[in-house]
């Protein structure tokens, strides 16, 4: 390794921080970020739920009062959750009832109606009719109350008072507290939080992988079709410039990476001022806010995983580069590539929910995968680290190291090939020549 | 004194031998022209000598006791597929240049300064490449092949796209570096420039070395007997059977190869007092010639 692959790696880096187009994707992406995560959480809140208007027929005649007891929680603003109607079947027949709620549905002069037939206890049937019925919140809550009054009228049967049965079902009631075992005794630990956490930070890790992977395949095609490659391989040797090519594109994106993580060192810090000032002020999300928090082993691994990730997938890209003579040759190449990173992020939602288990295991072992698998087990196991770890990380070292002296042999006579694509075998004896 | 010396360099690639046991020295101040047709091997052969490919075969060795790898700092190399980064600016550029030949970046910035004020392109320093016409660009890249004071200085079809003014500007340049004191290789198949500039030669054709040595002896050895006539009257003296090989008659101008022991002047003797002679010319063989014969030849040889 010379003094000259410094030139490469501040040409490499030099003349990509200051383009437009590394200013404004750098900026953006957080913004982008926190629109998509933030927003999430912030438009539900500012959600106006309305009062719903839901007509009720009720041909059994013992549960309509019941029901309109339970449901009548009020919302934000002091405005009933539901307006209910009882719609008297004296005159008419259910079914011309239900002909005419159907119409009123139809016309938005109420938004659902119930039917509750007259064998209610024995059907134990009650359809809900209404534009939509996907609010499977509503649903559960109506089911809920329904069904309660049906059991409460089986247990008055059996001669046993329902609100004693209710005392003792909450006396009964228990809460899971989830603490995780660590070497210095137990912490309490949300478990959403980390899952969430962990999973910005691992597709932030993926697409910076797959973003610079392809910038260092449009680097190495650049100089083939510029015909640059050959002066550049006159002055150093091409595994110089294949190293000094990846790392100054790796600088890149940790000068991302570290702009991204400063963000959102702020926002994580400033969130909930930022919340408030929006008039949301919520127990729950607060709590989500403040156990998001970076801890250091974390944020070590999340660099230590991008980095060894990067120079793998790069080094790859920069092979794809090089046997290739245009970007279009290179996207059919680059989907394979792109595929498998896609398949780690599917792994890793499986190994977050078990990191512990002998798939994950295995898993955050193969190279291909380790970067946004195993990032996921240390996240989520964080401030415990998670078995095979260091093999994993081991693994990926001499696999990087690999990747390059193989890549290299492929690269050397590859940026000096125009013309037709090799084959696959043609490769192999490019990289059994000297 | 030798710079390079490249003894029996043989490169397969597969089946195919691109280069078969060339062998070829570059001497301080002098030129050497490596000539021949398209896909001969002549690249195949620099990148050897640059060690951007090893050979299968033979030694390539630097006189000055340097190391390959610090040789490189002490080479020229113009290849004839070449380009610039098109978003670099030029004074970047070179820089950038001058530090992979192990320049500081200081001693850099002011040898291409020195070098843009004579090729008259100072204003356009701050310039990205691409704003910059071919010719242009072409002067860059010279710039950044000799800036450094190159000891052997390799050039690929130096004034390929390069309009007269231009072709000039760099020739000039070409044979300031060889008063200096750099071994020069220049490979073309363009022979009219090589003839004008070459100290020697070497001729390559289908990988094999078919002809090397200083350019006057190689002309000398091509030396046909070579006659041009200019006449008025009667043909009947190109009957002089015993005289002649072969000649090509234009009716009152006659190209004519004499039978290799005969002499010139014998010829003139026998046949002076049968025709009207108003011009005789003794011809030497232009590179040109020379090249065609010799590929020719090699080239019929394989067939048969």
């Amino acid at each position: 390794m010379s003094k000259k692959i410094f030139a490469i790696i501040w040409r490499e880096y030099v003349t990509r921080v200051r383009t437009k187009g590394f200013i404004i994707g750098t900026l953006i992406t957080p913004v982008f970020m926190a629109i998509a995560f933030g927003g999430i959480f912030i438009f539900a809140l500012l959600f106006t739920p309305e009062t719903k208007k839901i007509t009720v027929i009720d041909e059994s005649g013992q549960i309509y009062n019941k029901m309109i007891s339970m449901l009548n929680d009020t919302l934000k603003g002091g405005i009933p959750e539901y307006e209910w109607v009882l719609y008297k079947t004296d005159t008419v027949s259910a079914d011309s009832a239900a002909l005419h709620l159907q119409r009123m549905v139809m016309s938005k002069e109420i938004d659902a109606y119930l039917n509750i037939p007259e064998n209610i206890y024995t059907e134990k049937k009650v359809r809900y009719s209404a534009r939509s019925v996907s609010d499977w919140e509503e649903l559960a809550k109506i089911d809920r109350a329904i069904s309660r009054i049906v059991t409460d009228h089986y247990l008055t049967l059996k001669g046993v008072s329902p609100d004693s049965i209710r005392a003792v079902f909450e006396k009964g009631k228990i809460e899971l507290i989830t603490h995780q075992v660590t070497d210095e005794g137990e912490v309490s630990k949300g478990s959403v939080s980390s899952f969430i956490l962990t999973y910005i930070l691992a597709y932030l890790l993926f697409l910076l992988v797959m973003i610079y992977g392809q910038i260092v395949s449009r680097s190495v095609i650049e100089e083939k079709s510029q015909r640059i490659t050959e002066t550049i391989v006159s002055s150093v040797k091409p595994v110089d410039l294949l190293v000094g090519k990846v790392t100054g594109i790796c600088l890149l994106g940790l000068t991302q990476l570290f702009i991204i993580g400063l963000f959102f060192l702020l926002a994580s810090a400033y969130a909930a001022y930022g919340f408030m000032s929006f008039g949301i002020n919520s127990p729950e999300l607060m709590e989500i806010m403040n156990e998001m928090k970076f801890s250091v082993p974390v944020f070590g691994f999340l660099l230590l995983y991008f980095l060894l990730g990067f120079l793998f997938y790069a080094t790859i890209y920069a092979g794809i580069g090089s046997i290739v003579n245009t970007e279009d040759e290179a996207q059919q190449a680059q989907m394979a590539l792109i595929f498998v990173i896609i398949i780690s992020f599917f792994l890793m939602f499986s190994a977050a929910k078990a990191p512990e288990s002998t798939m994950a295991y295995w898993i955050s072992i193969v190279p291909l995968f380790s970067p946004v698998v195993g990032f996921a087990r240390v996240a989520v196991t964080d401030p415990m680290l998670p078995d095979g770890i260091i093999i994993s990380v081991i693994v990926l070292i001499l696999s990087v190291i690999g990747t390059i002296w193989l890549v290299s042999k492929i690269y050397r006579v590859g940026i000096l090939m125009y013309g037709k694509k090799p084959g696959i075998r043609e490769i192999i004896r490019w990289m059994k020549h000297n | 004194m030798k710079i390079l010396e490249v003894e029996n360099i043989t490169k397969k690639f597969g089946d195919y031998v691109a280069v078969n046991s060339v062998s070829l020295k570059a001497e301080k101040g002098k030129i050497l022209g490596v000539l021949g047709p398209n896909g001969a091997g002549k690249t195949t052969t620099i990148r050897m000598i640059m060690d951007i490919i090893a050979p299968d075969s033979g030694t390539i060795t630097f006189n000055n006791g340097l190391s390959k790898e610090s040789m490189k700092d002490r080479i020229g190399y113009l290849p004839e597929e070449r380009g610039l980064y098109k978003k670099m600016k030029i004074d970047e550029l070179l820089r950038f240049q001058g530090r992979l030949k192990s320049l500081s970046g200081k001693e850099a910035d002011r040898r291409a300064d020195m070098w843009l004020e004579r090729m008259e392109i100072t204003d356009w320093k701050k310039k990205k490449v691409e704003e910059l016409s071919k010719g242009m660009q072409q002067k860059i890249q010279f710039i950044g092949t000799i800036f450094h004071n190159p000891d052997l200085l390799i050039l690929d079809e130096p004034f390929g796209g390069l309009d007269p003014i231009n072709a000039n500007l760099i020739k000039d340049i070409i044979l300031e570096l060889k008063k200096q004191g750099a071994a020069i290789l220049f490979s073309t198949h363009i022979m009219e420039s090589a003839e004008k500039l070459c100290d020697e030669i070497i001729l390559i054709n289908k990988g094999e070395l078919i002809l090397s040595g200083p350019l006057s002896k190689v002309k000398e050895q091509f030396n046909k007997n070579n006659i041009l006539l200019d006449y008025t009257g009667p043909d009947g003296f190109l009957n002089e059977n015993a005289m002649i090989y072969k000649y090509n008659n234009y009716g009152n101008h006659v190209e004519i190869e004499l039978n290799e022991h005969i002499k010139p002047q014998d010829f003139l003797k026998k046949i002076i007092d049968r025709v009207e002679i108003r011009k005789f010319e003794l011809r030497e063989p232009s590179l040109n010639d020379i090249f065609i014969e010799a590929v020719g030849k090699k080239n019929n040889g394989d067939r048969v």
